[in-house]
């Protein structure tokens, strides 16, 4: 079969052998790899799908736009606050509602809570198997482990060969125990892993570190909502009133106590990232540096909305501490103004996915966004339609919708953000970046790569570490200047409403940009569009036949095993995909 | 539960050779060389950890993210030492089909032993494909995971009630766990909350190991121990509950005095849970603790009771949605007006047979 | 009380409410309206106090009346429906309409035109008429029992699991609805239900006072019916 050109600048063959990977682990929700690989085990064609759809635009019809948040909150656990957010925001920007002060170092703090978790989980717990053996720790030497971790990071007290060797005859006894849990039937003879066993001892002592931390990170949010997973928001502000000195202060939501705590988990945040996850970044990379496949639409197209208002209800670029732009082409000299009210730029087609649009030629812009589900195979697909051997990835074939910037395929995300920020100076992001390359010893061009998206994520993390202290001292000032209010209810009863708005919120979600549009009529949600991250990533092909970025970024890359395409785990982790979001 | 795994596979007919022969296999997929055959047959004939298939289904993973939050125990301890989490694609190393194969190889080893741990529900519209695991519909997966396990654990409100996909008009179908057409009759211990408190999770999954039996459930399914409470039974702000002492509006004066939340929408007089008791995240907070109004997660169809900040359950019927005090308050205006017309009626007929009439008026 | 307390009538008074019908008549109305108020007030509340909380208990006030009147409902439901057993014949009408007789409907459809200003008299009963009995039965008896029901199931939820408010009546009540809110929410309508048989049975009451061929309201009081005309009695017992 002839090779296809794709619009965006990639030749497919599919040709050669078809490798299927479904159920694709290590991803929050339910997605499908295919490929084809040539006779030198090269991708050549690649093919993503998203395996599950709930339906949440058309749940969300004709309920209460208050209500959305916990609604859309729900499209996602692991990503969770991040939906809540972009809802109130969204229902916000319909009514003409301006939060306080307060509420938006709060929120600011939640949300920057979510990307060190999320980020830190993804690593350790989704993403580390790819890169490191757990079953190659039992060959290490403890004494040989707490050099390496010294030298990788002196500052981080868990170091003696004491501690490593306990881990390490932990791990002894479990793998002894023939029960091998979450790690049964991994790849652990494919000689794609490259560490050696002191690096595979600390990275997994870290897995379970990381674990044992991650249920820290998030109780900020705890105390600003009440639990996590899931914590609670409210249109208008936060619901969590402030009350410093007054009578019952003991029994408000935010006291001093409440405050120190976050605080001390604000600082030991910050610890953990630069003690533990960007040394561990450092470290595997210098093993691996070589490996530089998966760059895909990285260093083509990428897309941010930009986050993190410095004050309270100001959205434009200059008011946003992340920053927002496209870049397309792969020209890093132009970055373009990204306005996502603008029905040219952003819209969702479906040739490709499974949905039906009264004229699938063209795409919807999210407030005219239509929803309704449509399963059908293609022709030259194998198997039945509840027996899928082969998708035809000539018709539809993933429960993803295929969003395009003017028309563009993007990448969003930690690595766009940082492609983003670099290319506009952001001072902070260039610093660290510079920084990672030097010590990495790597040119500027490995940025775009699997690799890349993995250390973006870590920089990331310091970043928002760095930010939470910000926020925080931000929100004490305030305080002290005699500010406390935390939500603004003037608009909150739905009969204060104008008959027909719409709106518009967006934030960058630990996995990209993230937008909700919103039509509110009566009172009631008259139409609810989500554009997600990974749905711009996972996007199958557009109408034109460009593929999305996850397609993209397996392309050209080579397989060691086809039996065991530990690359194509690698490659698809290193975006973290959330297919409940994808889909929702 | 107190069989060993070896135990298990003789019982299942599996010899001590090919049960040896299955030890010096695991030790060399894992490249470890043949001197830990015997360390794992050993393992296996003693010290049993009690398999789990966790699968998902429709779901947020918010549940699994719980889990992992869990304070004491800690969730690396339940994984290294408690149970042995065969499967659970959120964390697994595996993928495609040697991730299915698991499933598989627990099945034929651990026939009927082995806790099936469900997230999320499966779909039963679009042919079951809105799910789909391993080219086939997340239903197949489910029924037979179920048809050989020992028992069920419905996660979350997703597993027990059907939660945010199940809600109106739920254009997948998803079902509850429960309510599967066609699932093996297995125990089923219900879960819920969206997401359900970690600590009650590891809980549950403690209390089954420690005292090798199942908890005692209430009529819904529910562990006894955790869900026999309401939220409201147990709230701190209940003496301003009792006392009158409500938050009119976010932000207002009873707001940061910590009053009681009834009145912009608080389920906790509704809703079975133990966030007022246990709390959430190593007992930190829960969502009345800051701020915001219980809005009844754990419960059956909470999703489809109204707004989330109204005291009264919105009610849909023909068409309309409206509280009971709409719908009660109209009923009663129309009754009291079709009265008063009719007064007045009666008052014009008495009028017309005045005099006329011997039966009317005692005194004519 | 009213009209008919003139000697004008032409036959024998008959004494329909034994005294502990009537007593339990007028404890069964005031409960009824304190529940009503107090049922209402629960679903939305009044305004917030501020103080001590320790110092105020106006919601628990209003709950516990509430729960009284509640338990005084019951009892007297309970003590009504024991007294249908031992009682006169008209003692047992509410609860025992004769549906089974034709009689019973054709009179049903009279007393409907009677209030439909189409027929031109009334029937003459010396117990409740058929229109009534009917309507007290569904509209009164069983809605009643509904309400006591799902309140002693409501009640249960904060007695306790264990308790045997719990036991006879939320652990299958509340699944049966589906969750406690549901029960909330259905009780809550039972509210509005007997405020429409309390506006129709008040109206019916003082209507056929003035216009029906019988004491009506007295009755309540005094037990005795008195009519003012000497027809026979179309009672069909
Ligand atoms: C005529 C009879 C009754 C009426 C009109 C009535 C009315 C009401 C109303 C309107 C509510 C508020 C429901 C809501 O919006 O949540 C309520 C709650 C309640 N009622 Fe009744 N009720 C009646 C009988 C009873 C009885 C017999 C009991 C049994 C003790 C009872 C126990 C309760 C309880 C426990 C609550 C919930 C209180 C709370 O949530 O704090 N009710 N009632
Ligand atoms: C909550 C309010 C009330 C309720 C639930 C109620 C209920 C009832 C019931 C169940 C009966 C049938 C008695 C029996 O046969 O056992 C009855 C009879 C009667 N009630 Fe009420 N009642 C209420 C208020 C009143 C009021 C305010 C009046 C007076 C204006 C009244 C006047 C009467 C009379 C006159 C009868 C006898 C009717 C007849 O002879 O057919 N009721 N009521
Ligand atoms: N994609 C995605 Fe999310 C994120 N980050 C949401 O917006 O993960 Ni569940
Ligand atoms: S129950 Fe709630 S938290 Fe758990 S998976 Fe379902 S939606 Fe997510
Ligand atoms: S805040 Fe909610 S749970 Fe707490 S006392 Fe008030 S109504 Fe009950
Ligand atoms: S909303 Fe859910 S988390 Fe607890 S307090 Fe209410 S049950
Ligand atoms: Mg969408």
């Amino acid at each position: 079969m002839a090779t296809i050109q794709t619009p965006n600048g990639f030749n497919l063959d599919t040709s050669g052998q078809r490798v299927v990977v479904d159920p694709v682990t290590r991803i929050e929700g339910h997605m499908r790899c295919e490929v084809n690989i040539d006779a030198d085990n090269m991708i050549r064609n690649a093919v993503s799908t998203g395996t599950m759809w709930r339906g949440l635009e058309v749940i969300l019809k004709g309920r209460d736009p208050r209500d959305a948040w916990a609604f859309t909150q729900r499209i996602c656990g692991v990503c969770t606050g991040t939906h809540a957010l972009t809802s109130v925001r969204a229902v916000e920007d319909a009514l003409g509602i301006d939060i306080p002060e307060n509420a938006n170092s709060i929120r600011n703090i939640m949300q920057l809570s979510l990307q060190i978790h999320d980020h830190l989980v993804h690593f350790y717990h989704l993403h580390a198997l790819d890169w490191v053996n757990p079953v190659n720790a039992l060959k290490a030497d403890p004494k040989a482990t707490s050099e390496l971790q010294q030298k990788v990071s002196p500052h981080h007290p868990n170091s003696s060969p004491g501690y490593f060797r306990d881990i390490q005859n932990r791990l002894k006894k479990f793998v002894e125990s023939g029960q091998l849990g979450p790690f049964k039937n991994g790849y652990w003879t494919n000689p794609a892993y490259l560490l050696p066993p002191e690096a595979d001892l600390m990275a997994v002592t870290h897995y379970l570190e990381a674990l044992d931390f991650q249920k820290e990170i998030m109780t900020t949010r705890t105390i600003f909502g009440g639990k996590d997973i899931h914590p609670n928001w409210l249109v208008g502000g936060v619901p969590c009133a402030i009350n410093l000195d007054g009578e019952l202060a003991a029994g408000a939501p935010l006291n001093m106590e409440r405050l120190n705590y976050v605080k001390s988990i604000i600082d030991r945040s910050l610890e953990f990232v630069r003690n533990v996850y960007l040394p561990d970044i450092f470290a595997i990379g210098s093993f691996y540096k070589s490996w530089l496949y998966g760059g895909g639409l990285s260093g083509q197209s990428v897309l941010a909305y930009g986050d993190i208002p410095d004050k309270a209800n100001d959205y434009s670029a200059a008011n946003l501490l992340m920053p927002r732009g496209a870049i397309i082409n792969g020209n890093l000299k132009e970055v373009h103004e990204v306005d996502l009210r603008d029905p040219e730029q952003i819209q969702e087609f479906v040739p490709h996915s499974w949905y039906s649009y009264p004229d699938e030629k063209k795409g919807l812009h999210p407030w005219d966004g239509i929803t309704e589900p449509n399963y059908a195979l293609g022709p030259n697909a194998k198997g039945t339609s509840t027996n899928i051997i082969e998708l035809d990835e000539s018709a539809k074939y993933s429960w993803i919708k295929a969003p395009r910037w003017r028309g563009h395929a993007m990448e969003v995300g930690p690595l766009a953000r940082y492609v983003v920020g670099y290319a506009q100076g952001h001072e902070y992001f260039t610093e660290q970046i510079n920084r990672t390359l030097t010590t990495l010893n790597v040119p500027v061009d490995a940025l775009f790569s699997t690799l890349g998206r993995t250390a973006a994520r870590a920089l990331e993390a310091e970043w928002a570490a760095e930010m939470q202290v910000y926020f925080f001292d931000k929100l004490m000032a305030n305080l002290k200047a005699g500010d406390s209010a935390t939500a603004n209810t003037e608009k909150f009863d739905p009969s204060t409403w104008p008959a027909e708005v719409k709106g518009v919120g967006f934030t960058e979600a630990p996995r990209g940009a993230l937008g909700h549009w919103i039509r509110i009529k009566d009172g009631k949600i008259d139409n609810y569009q989500c554009v997600v991250p990974t749905t711009w990533n996972g996007s199958p092909r557009d109408n034109e036949g460009n593929i999305g970025a996850f397609e993209a970024s397996l392309m050209n890359t080579k397989v060691e095993v086809a039996e065991e395409p530990v690359e194509i785990l690698r490659t698809l982790h290193s975006f973290d995909p959330c297919l409940a979001c994808s889909t929702h | 539960m107190t069989e060993t795994f070896y135990d298990v596979m003789r019982r299942q007919g599996i010899t001590r050779r090919s049960f040896l022969k299955f030890c010096s296999l695991t030790a060399a997929a894992l490249g470890l060389g043949p001197s830990f055959a015997p360390k794992i047959a050993e393992a296996m004939e003693t010290k049993p950890r009690i398999p789990v298939l966790w699968l998902h289904g429709l779901e947020c993973t918010c549940c699994s993210e719980s889990f992992i939050r869990s304070a004491h125990p800690l969730a690396k301890d339940v994984i290294l030492s408690m149970i042995s989490l065969d499967y659970d694609d959120t964390i697994m190393a595996a993928a495609g089909h040697q991730a299915e194969a698991i499933i598989e190889e627990t099945i034929a080893k651990y026939d009927g032993n082995y806790i099936l741990a469900c997230e999320g529900n499966p779909p039963l519209n679009q042919e079951g494909m809105s799910c789909i695991i391993a080219g086939k519909p997340y239903l197949e997966q489910l029924k037979k995971a179920a048809e050989h396990c020992k028992a069920i654990i419905s996660w979350g409100s997703c597993a027990s009630w059907g939660c945010v996909q199940a809600a109106r008009p739920n254009p997948t179908q998803a079902t509850p766990i429960h309510k599967v057409p066609g699932l093996a009759p297995k125990p089923i211990i219900k879960v819920p909350g969206c997401p359900p408190i970690a600590e009650v999770m590891t809980a549950v999954i403690t209390y089954i190991l420690t005292f090798e039996r199942f908890p005692e459930l209430d009529r819904q399914g529910r562990p006894k121990m955790f869900y026999s409470q309401r939220i409201h039974d147990k709230c701190y702000r209940r003496p301003h509950f009792d006392a009158g002492q409500f938050v009119e509006s976010f932000d207002d004066e009873g707001a940061r005095k910590g009053y009681c939340l009834y009145k912009v929408g608080c389920k906790g007089p509704t809703t079975y849970n133990a966030c007022s008791t246990v709390r959430w995240n190593g007992g930190l907070s829960f969502p009345i603790q800051s701020g915001h109004p219980c809005f009844g997660c754990s419960e059956d169809g909470f999703w489809d009771k109204g707004s989330f900040y109204d005291r009264l359950t919105d009610i849909h019927g023909f068409g309309i949605e409206a509280n009971a005090d709409k719908i009660g308050g109209t009923a009663a205006v129309v009754v009291g007006g079709a009265a008063a017309v009719h007064a007045a009626a009666s008052a014009v007929k008495r009028a017309r047979h005045k005099g006329g009439d011997s039966h009317k008026g005692g005194d004519n | 009380m009213s009209i008919e307390t003139t000697p004008s009538h032409k036959e024998e008074a008959v004494y329909v409410y034994e005294a502990p019908v009537r007593l339990w008549h007028w404890i069964n109305a005031l409960a009824i309206l304190v529940l009503g108020i107090t049922g209402y007030l629960i679903g939305s509340p009044p305004p917030a106090i501020h103080g001590e909380a320790s110092a105020h208990f106006l919601f628990g006030w209003i709950r516990f009346l509430h729960f009284g009147a509640g338990y005084i409902l019951a009892v007297g439901i309970l003590l009504r429906i024991y007294w249908a057993f031992v009682g006169n014949k008209h003692s047992r009408q509410i609860f025992l309409p004769p549906v089974w007789r034709g009689s019973f409907w054709s009179e049903l459809v009279h007393e409907v035109k009677w209030y439909a200003m189409i027929a031109r008299e009334p029937k003459k009963y010396a117990g409740h008429n058929p229109l009534a009995t009917l309507a007290m039965h569904v509209m009164f008896v069983w809605v009643i029992i509904f309400m006591i029901f799902t309140g002693f199931a409501l009640y249960g939820e904060g007695a306790g699991m264990g308790s045997w408010q719990y036991t006879l009546f939320s652990s299958w009540i509340i699944p049966l609805f589906g969750q406690s809110q549901d029960v909330h929410t259905w009780h809550h309508l039972g509210l509005w239900a007997i405020v429409c048989f309390v506006i129709i049975h008040v109206y019916a009451a003082v209507r056929e006072d003035i216009m029906s061929r019988q004491s009506i309201i007295s009755s309540m009081f005094s037990g005795w019916r008195t009519f003012r005309d000497d027809k026979p009695m179309d009672d069909p017992h």
